[in-house]
């Protein structure tokens, strides 16, 4: 059984890959990067908390990895957004709104979005 | 620059997937910690160093062993494909099937009679006759578009969508492709029944169904409602247009 903690630090990584995704294809490198730089740091994913997170989205047809060359000339496994993927955006993203509204009325959270 | 494949595998150790995904998934780790000591080295940290740096930030090697096999063969993954099958196709099927034969009890219940057309001409004692009951027969488009958008808002594909919409006539057909079995089963059942009860036995005797009257059989009830509902669903069968 997943803990609160994991299970928040899953769902909101998803929520961010997908992001990420949806703007562009990324290897898992460039996608940990991203997220710390985005998030000035608040979210952290390194490679043991990345990789299995990503393979759990690539088994759910969410995500598909696809070795391509990248801009340093090294093969990648850049992962693509799917169709599927892109469907789980808006419910995820609606899901976190309404998670960090009823933190706000709980506790005086207020959510960026 | 060190073997970094050697020491993902030697702390990972044997993952029993398939070989060339247990490969594929060292490399991509690989990579990322090359990744990662570069950038290290890129802020002035010595080479053994950043590559040391880079394989001590993963702290617990049997864990990530855990979770990538948790990842790769979890239930919860195929819970998941189950749960996104039943949402894009079984609930919709079902909704098409409920509906279609719902509205046929009710126009039969109502007694509404439907249109026969014999086949006069079959050379056979008893002529077959198509069945139509127009206005369900009518109504199927509408049914089929229900199944197909429901399938669509729901994430399925076009053959989800198309299988939720034809669930009807598959059913239908179906049906019939067992009816024989069920029937000899049956028949070889009556006898067991009837041995103590006095009764005498039926004799068991086969006959192959007569071709055109299996065709006017699968054209009433098969052919025509899947031409039906395969047009209610049509316009959602085209690509889908994603979400904003």
């Amino acid at each position: 059984m997943l803990g609160i903690d994991t299970k928040i630090k899953r769902g909101s990584g998803e929520l961010a890959i997908l992001a990420l995704l949806n703007q562009e294809p990324l290897h898992g490198y460039e996608i940990s990067k991203r997220i710390a730089q985005v998030t000035g740091g608040v979210l952290q994913f390194n490679l043991a908390s990345l990789y299995p997170l990503l393979y759990r989205m690539e088994k759910r047809g969410w995500v598909k990895g696809k070795w391509e060359e990248a801009k340093s000339g090294r093969k990648r496994r850049y992962y693509h957004l799917t169709r599927n993927g892109k469907k789980q955006l808006a419910p995820l993203r609606q899901e976190w709104g309404l998670f960090f509204q009823a933190l706000h009325r709980i506790a005086g959270v207020a959510h960026a979005g | 620059m060190p073997d970094n494949q050697g020491l993902i595998r030697e702390r990972l150790g044997r993952l029993g997937l398939e070989t060339r995904r247990e490969e594929e998934i060292v490399r991509e780790l690989s990579e990322h910690l090359a990744d990662h000591a570069a950038a290290l080295e890129a802020r002035g940290v010595a080479r053994d160093a950043a590559a040391r740096e880079a394989l001590d930030s993963v702290s617990n090697w049997p864990e990530l062993r855990n979770e990538i096999l948790s990842a790769e063969t979890e239930e919860a993954t195929m819970n998941y494909q189950m749960t996104y099958r039943t949402k894009v196709l079984w609930l919709p099927a079902l909704v098409a099937l409920t509906l279609s034969s719902s509205l046929l009890a009710i126009f039969q219940f109502s007694g509404l009679v439907p249109r026969f057309y014999w086949l006069s001409k079959t050379g056979m004692s008893v002529h077959p006759f198509f069945t139509f009951y127009l206005p369900w027969l009518i109504a199927l488009p509408l049914i089929g578009a229900v199944a197909a958008f429901w399938s669509q808002r729901a994430g399925g594909k076009a053959i989800h969508r198309l299988l939720a919409a034809l669930a009807p006539p598959i059913g239908m057909l179906g049906f019939f492709l067992i009816t024989p079995f069920i029937t000899l089963l049956v028949y070889m059942l009556i006898p067991l029944f009837a041995k103590g009860s006095g009764h005498t036995r039926v004799p068991l005797t086969l006959h192959a169904p007569p071709m055109i009257g299996v065709l006017v059989v699968l054209v009433s009830w098969v052919l025509l409602p899947a031409v039906g509902l395969f047009l209610g669903a049509l316009p959602f069968l085209r690509k889908h247009q994603p979400q904003s």
